[in-house]
């Protein structure tokens, strides 16, 4: 989609972090069981919202970061940071979703500048965030440049995406990078 | 030189030509291991790691072990990609020996491996002896992932390297 023609005069609502709750669901749903927004996700959209419930339960309220991102509190879609496996716990990698009728605005660069600052805070040695975008994601790109992420590289055939190998871009944000 | 690099699965007995350069020091600095002190250590690595591994071979020179070389796949979306290591006796450094075996290792190891489509490795920004290896072995420059690893207790750059199945063997 091109995000310039939405983009034209918008003022970014404000936008709020916090942590999900089952009743979550229904709003869950609304970026989750689209398919435009799952388009670059491994999965495939939910149909079921039990399904939903279920990856609620054992994905996101276990997981180390994982916040709604939300509009007068009611959630739009989702941002986490997952933190490398291993030892090498000085590093974590942000993934994140949006609503359809939400993109557009600068609702996921706002999430991910309230990101990069709370998981610095709250997540002991972190010193470098990463995250990578399909190199037909640029609406994605975008919104990483836009938050301050810095491009490293294009990784050649680095994972499978429904049924198709695909090239990603690599971003970092470092601890040093934070103004 | 070419014909007296060749590659094989490792086999137990090879412990005591593995110990040589397990126990060096000099090896060990550039690799995720600490240098070994003991050979029943060496034996145990052998054991649970490198002869289950799925795709493990021993560098030999003229017929004798003097490194390892290892292709170990991710797993689940990301098994399409593979990272490369190696590690070589350091008497037998700068003879172009890493280059040969990782040469005949990018040409079997796409049939050998299902799924594999990316070999990448991961180098210190330091490690230049490494750089020149992958270089020259046909690997491209993906980019420098800043801050990516921890080695020996200091968070390192990294430089990203890859081969593609459709690359060209040089």
């Amino acid at each position: 989609m091109n995000h310039d023609e939405k983009n034209q005069n918008p003022k970014t609502p404000t936008i709020t972090l916090r942590k999900f709750t089952l009743s979550d669901v229904d709003a869950f749903m609304s970026w989750a069981a689209d398919p435009r927004v799952t388009r670059f996700q491994r999965r495939d959209p939910y149909s079921d919202p039990a399904d939903a419930l279920a990856y609620i339960t054992t994905h996101i309220l276990p997981h180390p970061w994982y916040r709604a991102i939300c509009i007068d509190n009611t959630p739009v879609g989702s941002i986490s940071v997952k933190p490398a496996p291993g030892e090498d716990r000085h590093r974590a990698s942000i993934g994140y979703r949006l609503a359809y009728d939400y993109w557009g605005k600068g609702i996921a660069t706002e999430a991910l500048k309230l990101t990069i600052k709370a998981a610095f805070e709250e997540l002991d040695h972190l010193e470098r965030l990463e995250a990578i975008a399909d190199v037909d994601n640029p609406a994605s790109q975008r919104v990483l440049e836009k938050a301050g992420f810095k491009e490293e590289g294009i990784l050649r055939k680095y994972v499978r995406l429904k049924g198709e190998t695909r090239d990603m871009v690599m971003f970092s944000f470092l601890l040093s990078d934070a103004v | 030189m070419d014909e007296e690099v060749t590659l094989r699965p490792c086999d137990l007995a090879d412990v005591d030509d593995l110990y040589e350069y397990a126990s060096d020091d000099k090896v060990s600095a550039w690799c995720r291991w600490d240098t070994y002190t003991n050979k029943e250590d060496l034996l145990n690595y052998m054991k649970t790691c490198m002869i289950p591994h799925p795709w493990m071979r021993v560098i030999c020179y003229r017929g004798r072990p003097v490194g390892s070389i290892s292709v170990t796949p991710y797993t689940g979306a990301d098994r399409c990609r593979a990272e490369l290591g190696y590690v070589l006796a350091s008497q037998y450094w700068g003879k172009g020996i890493a280059t040969k075996a990782v040469k005949l290792t990018l040409e079997t190891v796409f049939k050998d491996l299902k799924d594999l489509e990316r070999v990448e490795a991961l180098v210190d920004v330091e490690n230049f002896g490494s750089q020149k290896v992958l270089e020259k072995s046909g690997f491209t420059k993906d980019g420098v992932l800043r801050r990516f690893s921890i080695h020996k207790g200091m968070v390192r750059d990294r430089i990203l390297y890859s081969f593609i199945s459709t690359d060209p063997l040089v």
